[in-house]
């Protein structure tokens, strides 16, 4: 090898590691990154300097950035300027489009500070793309190959999570509550029993000062130490905790908590670290959880269970199961479309339990779901949106046919509130006389929504008219449905102050930094993925469907018809789709990732704990949403 | 290698006579423009690696080097690492390596860190093996640095110093090698280039005398 190969050949190693911690360069093969890294020249340019632009002419480099930020600015005359700025970090490229036309760059290029970029020559850029398939899928597939890159390390993360969690060898550290419930041994008993009615738990630890347990009290303890034993409610817990709990050491595994339940004939054990402090309880539960469950197990147990205690049950192995499949890799379209079976499933065996108490027979109704569960999107952590339809054709009997409905639906909502989905905070629920309305009443506050769109009736809309029948008579949904969009499909004036409100709230991209994260100002640093994300989507879906006669609730289904009735193109939707679905699987990982065992998890992500893949993902799905809603501007005339 | 038992060692100073036309063609092959503008200047950045820091007495290991085109481009084709190591003490083959890296050069204005190291270790090779006073234009990042880049530090400080400053020292994990040193010179001497045409030193022939000066005045007073 010449002293010049050698020198090359080095000077190619320093960017091969560079490509190699970035996609799709990382997916490869060696011969095509050392096809580029031996033809990629190094430039800089320092703060403010244009790289490339229309007035360059055909763009005549591959530009990959090595460091610094550069934004990309929609040159010429641009209506909606605000939409038309974004910024690029490291690993990303740019201008993609031109360079594999072979013309001028239709976006400004300019360093936002000192940028150092690796130029590939046009001619070697159109080379590697006819070598090299996955560079070929990056560049003409710019989401979609990252997104399937994505989602193998996301099952690879979950796989590993699942595996850890799913074996009886996985250490206690991993299993059961984190954050026990405990109180000091001079607590009262009283004040004892209020923080356990508060916790909603079944029992507690005494914990001295330093955090190491000395003693466990529970429900059973009550009547045995309290109630029968006549013991004041002022005197100390202390009195009345069973002494010497059963502890094992967090590196101890599920196996030998198991064990020792079964031999000490015990309930919880609780966990410790090397010096005895307390840091959790693993409960007979929490080991059963480990064991897989499947589909059918959870629709037999659900379908054959006779009470609410045995449902609950299956609302947790909906959760487990729903977790095994994240780990498969299961997309979030069909995962959330999973979930919302399985809800469905249960709470018609809610209902049907709740029949067994009440007889409509002779009546015409439905049970129907609105919002998120309406629209089968259910993520991890939603609460009831309900409401009933029926047929009254006395109206003398009308209220007492309604307060029979309320009755039967309040057991309903209670119920399902024991199976993990919460009340619903807006009082959203079919024990609410107001969502508990006949046939001819829903059809009157539809239109009366649709002909005066005031703030109120708009945010109604979003919730309401995305409904579906759960239980009953289908046919009355379908009534509603049309009668909504023969109403809709006439009202251009309701149509676009829906597409008003719905670009109230902007997909969070800085023109400098990649995103926003200060919107929410009591959560700093943070982004609301369903906020800023997910419902700029659903909003903008809604109104398509509304507007081109779209039966269908789920958002992916209807931005596909309706793109279909409007002639968008193909690639157009998945992309956006494409979008949507990226920022659901977030919502969905956040959930269980970094969600409690048992408690809502939230929507809020930090961009900085992604790593960069998922960073460059997340702001093209951003991007995606961005470009609905200047459809949406545009073709609703919204300034 | 180029150490004094290795030049006493050698029966005579006879160069290969092919390697000595050689020579002369590069001796008599005009020097490269330097009162053009930056951009029609091709700059060669350069690292060696050596037993020591003494240039009279320690040992030069390698060479590795890039060209530097078009007011600030690095281009891989135009690169060169010499390894001594893997010669074994073959004199002949040092001669036409050290050749083949002059021939690379091609008289360019040459950047380094430091040129009395870098510059030392180079005159003392080439006057053992060629016979040739080695003397090119220099810029030395050294003493230029402070001088075009003051407000992150008027004084000279020690390369990994300036890397921070740059903000080019969170890559080099572990030990670079000589070309990993190599492209990290070339990086700041882009950014130097730039910084340098907005200060009107806008020729190579500028630079080189900004680089003496500076290095001048930094010493003598």
């Amino acid at each position: 090898m010449s002293l010049r190969q050698e020198g090359r050949r080095r000077v190619a190693g320093n960017t091969l590691a560079f490509l190699k911690n970035h996609a799709p360069f990382n997916k490869m093969k060696a011969e095509a990154l050392q096809f580029f890294a031996d033809k990629a020249q190094l430039v800089f340019h320092p703060a403010g300097s244009e790289i490339v632009g229309p007035a360059a002419g055909n763009v005549r480099y591959f530009y990959l950035i090595e460091s610094g930020k550069v934004q990309a600015r929609q040159a010429g005359e641009v209506t909606v300027t605000e939409y038309s700025i974004l910024s690029l970090g490291a690993g990303e490229s740019f201008p993609i489009g031109a360079v594999t036309a072979g013309r001028p760059s239709t976006n400004l290029y300019t360093a936002v500070d000192d940028v150092f970029c690796y130029q590939l020559p046009a001619e070697d850029f159109l080379k590697l793309m006819a070598s090299s398939p996955e560079f070929n899928l990056f560049c003409t597939q710019y989401i979609a190959s990252l997104l399937d890159q994505s989602r193998r390390q996301l099952q690879l993360q979950f796989a590993q999570r699942a595996s850890e969690q799913q074996t009886l060898n996985s250490p206690l550290a991993g299993i059961g509550s984190r954050s026990p419930v405990s109180v000091t041994p001079e607590t009262p008993v009283r004040r004892a029993l209020e923080t356990m009615s508060q916790a909603g738990v079944g029992s507690l630890v005494i914990v001295g000062e330093d955090r190491r347990p000395v003693g466990v009290f529970t429900r059973s303890d009550l009547l045995d130490r309290v109630v029968l034993a006549d013991l004041s409610h002022s005197a100390p817990i202390s009195q009345a905790m069973s002494t010497s709990p059963f502890m094992l050491e967090e590196h101890a595994t599920a196996y030998d908590a198991m064990l020792a339940m079964a031999t000490n004939g015990i309930r919880h054990v609780l966990v410790t670290d090397a010096e005895g402090k307390l840091t959790g309880v693993v409960s007979e539960r929490d080991l059963f959880a480990l064991q897989r469950v499947g589909l059918r197990q959870i629709r037999q147990s659900i379908e054959g269970a006779h009470d609410v205690a045995s449902l609950q049950q299956s609302a947790a192995d909906v959760r487990q199961l729903a977790f095994n499949m994240l780990a498969q890799g299961v997309g979030a379209e069909q995962l959330t479309q999973f979930i919302s079976a399985l809800n469905d499933a249960l709470t018609r065996r809610v209902i049907q339990l709740n029949l067994e108490r009440h007889n409509f027979d002779g009546i015409e109704w439905a049970w129907l779901a609105f919002g998120s569960e309406g629209r089968d999107e259910q993520t991890f952590s939603t609460d009831q949106d309900n409401g009933i339809v029926f047929v009254c054709n006395d109206a003398a009997a009308l209220d007492a046919m309604r307060q029979r409905f309320l009755n039967f639906a309040l057991g309903v909502n209670q119920d399902l509130d024991r199976c993990g989905f919460p009340l619903c905070k807006g009082n959203i629920m079919a024990s609410n006389p107001q969502w508990c309305l006949t046939l001819e009443e829903w059809k009157d506050q539809f239109a009366s929504w649709v002909r005066v769109p005031q703030p109120e009736a708009l945010l109604n809309a979003t919730i309401f008219f995305d409904f579906r029948p759960l239980f009953g008579k289908a046919e009355l949904a379908e009534a509603m449905r049309r009668h909504l969009l023969a109403q809709t499909s006439s009202s251009p004036m309701f149509l676009r102050a829906m597409a008003h409100n719905a670009l109230d709230v902007e997909p969070p991209l800085g023109k400098i930094r990649d995103f926003l994260t200060d919107l929410e100002p009591d959560q700093p640093g943070k982004i609301d993925l369903k906020k800023y994300g997910s419902r700029i989507f659903v909003d903008v879906a809604r109104i398509y469907a509304l507007a081109t006669g779209v039966h269908n609730t789920n958002s992916v289904q209807r931005l596909r018809l309706a793109a279909k009735r409007l002639s968008i193109r193909d690639d157009e939707v998945n992309a956006i789709l494409e979008g949507l679905d990226f920022i659901q699987l977030l919502r969905l990982q956040h959930q269980y990732l970094e969600g409690e065992p048992g408690k809502q998890g939230d929507n809020l992500i930090n961009p900085d704990s992604l790593n960069e893949l998922d960073r460059r993902i997340l702001k093209e799905s951003f991007r995606q949403a961005r470009k609905i809603q200047t459809r949406l501007k545009l073709d609703y005339q919204v300034n | 290698m180029f150490g004094l038992k290795h030049f006493l060692s050698r029966p005579g100073s006879k160069l290969s006579p092919d390697v000595q036309d050689a020579v002369e063609a590069w001796r008599a092959s005009p020097p490269p423009q330097l009162d053009d503008a930056h951009f029609h200047v091709r700059y060669v950045v350069i690292d060696i690696v050596s037993s020591g820091l003494r240039p009279d007495s320690d040992t030069l290991l390698g060479i590795a080097a890039v060209g530097v085109q078009q007011a600030g481009m690095v281009v891989p084709e135009d690169a060169f690492y010499l390894d001594f190591a893997s010669l074994a003490g073959d004199s002949d083959a040092a001669d036409r390596q050290l050749l083949a890296f002059l021939q690379f050069l091609a008289k360019a204005p040459l950047v380094t860190y430091h040129v009395p190291y870098v510059g030392g270790f180079l005159q003392r090779a080439y006057k053992e093996s060629l016979g040739i006073d080695f003397q090119p234009q220099w810029v030395d990042l050294a003493w230029l640095l402070p001088s075009l880049f003051e407000e992150k530090s008027h004084t000279p400080q020690p390369l990994d110093h300036w890397l921070e400053l740059f903000g080019l020292g969170g890559s080099s994990e572990g030990r670079r090698d000589a070309m990993d040193n190599t492209l990290l010179l070339a990086r700041i001497f882009q950014m130097l280039l730039v910084r340098a045409t907005g200060k009107a030193i806008d020729t190579a022939a500028r630079l080189v005398a900004e680089s003496q000066a500076s290095s001048f005045l930094r010493r003598h007073h």
